[in-house]
């Protein structure tokens, strides 16, 4: 939606009732998915279901389909997290402070 | 130090100056203002589910079985019941952009009562695993003593405390400022040409949802151990 207040008002209700099915679906996929596919791997298979939600939530729901300015800012914001996670990601992975760490064990 | 008044000034189509008097219906300056607003949440947010990452890799197997012992039934009800407070959002939107006040109202409403519902299942939650002797006082989650939790699943349970907390507070602020529109919609202040307030709370609610598409299979789903199970193994 831009500046323009004039609605579609049938087209955009069906819209908000099939991206809501497409919601549910995808919560009952997460719901059932350890028991039924991907069992080794339900971690990375449910942060991927969320990821697909959260896209249609920002697309659909939140209005960004049509955006351009507010998507790039997104896309940034998005960026920076993901940034954050892949230096504290190197870093985790050569984690050498176990011993001595609060993090890995309780300070005595 | 005083500052002189300088005038705003906007350009019409045909290219002659006005001299602003108001931003009022100034929709995509204040859509834009609301959404920087939410990318300080997605910081807040991001950052809390880093540090949460960070722990479940440093105690990956105490995560796994902290998770098993969470309430996946409620927390599943929950998410959907969350999913459906969004569609109500979006329709009371809609609504109002369409020039049904009424029925914009009654699906603020709507969206208020399946908040509430989402507090309630929250409580009992919490309640249960009080009674469980698992919050953040009590002495399960405080090491060093004979009835703590192994140490990685202390850290979970105080990231799931303080992340469904924010969360939770969220949906109180939630409630408060759809109550606040309703107000201002009573007044007039709100109307089908004048909607950039139920707009922005609307995404507010989105957002609120958003966050617990991620916060709900990180706790609850995080590797389905105990498939089903609603029995606290504490």
């Amino acid at each position: 939606m831009g500046t323009n207040t004039t609605v579609d008002y049938k087209k955009e209700y069906a819209g908000y009732w099939k991206v809501l099915i497409g919601l549910l679906i995808l919560t009952a996929i997460t719901l059932v998915q350890p028991g039924m596919f991907l069992t080794d791997y339900t971690f990375a298979t449910q942060m991927l279901i969320g990821t697909i939600k959260a896209w249609m939530i920002l697309m659909y729901y939140m209005h960004l389909k049509g955006e351009k300015l507010i998507i790039w800012f997104t896309w940034f914001s998005i960026f920076l997290v993901a940034y954050f996670f892949l230096l504290v990601g190197i870093d985790v992975a050569n984690f050498q402070f176990g011993d001595v760490s609060h993090i890995t064990s309780p300070a005595q | 130090m005083s500052h002189e008044y300088v005038p705003e000034i906007a350009v019409d189509r045909e290219g002659k100056e006005h001299e602003v008097q108001g931003w009022q219906d100034d929709i995509y300056g204040g859509k834009l203002g609301f959404w920087l607003f939410m990318f300080t949440e997605v910081m807040m947010f991001g950052s809390m589910f880093l540090v949460l990452t960070y722990y479940f890799t440093l105690h990956h197997q105490d995560f796994l079985n902290a998770s098993a012992g969470l309430n996946r039934t409620l927390g599943g009800t929950n998410t959907v019941v969350l999913l459906f407070s969004a569609l109500t959002m979006g329709l009371g939107l809609l609504k109002m952009r369409a020039g049904d006040v009424k029925g914009a109202k009654l699906m603020i409403w709507a969206t208020i009562f399946l908040a509430l519902v989402f507090l309630g299942i929250k409580a009992v939650e919490w309640n249960a695993e009080i009674h469980h002797g698992i919050f953040l006082t009590l002495p399960a989650l405080q090491a060093g003593n004979p009835d703590s939790l192994p140490f990685g699943q202390i850290l979970f349970f105080g990231m799931y405390f303080t992340m469904t907390g924010l969360h939770g507070f969220h949906i109180i602020i939630g409630i408060g400022i759809m109550i606040w529109l309703l107000k201002r919609i009573n007044a007039g202040k709100v109307r089908p040409d004048h909607h950039i307030l139920h707009f922005n709370i609307a995404l507010y609610w989105d957002l609120v949802h958003l966050i617990w598409v991620f916060v709900f299979p990180y706790f609850y789903m995080i590797g389905a151990g105990d498939i089903g199970g609603v029995a606290h193994g504490h």
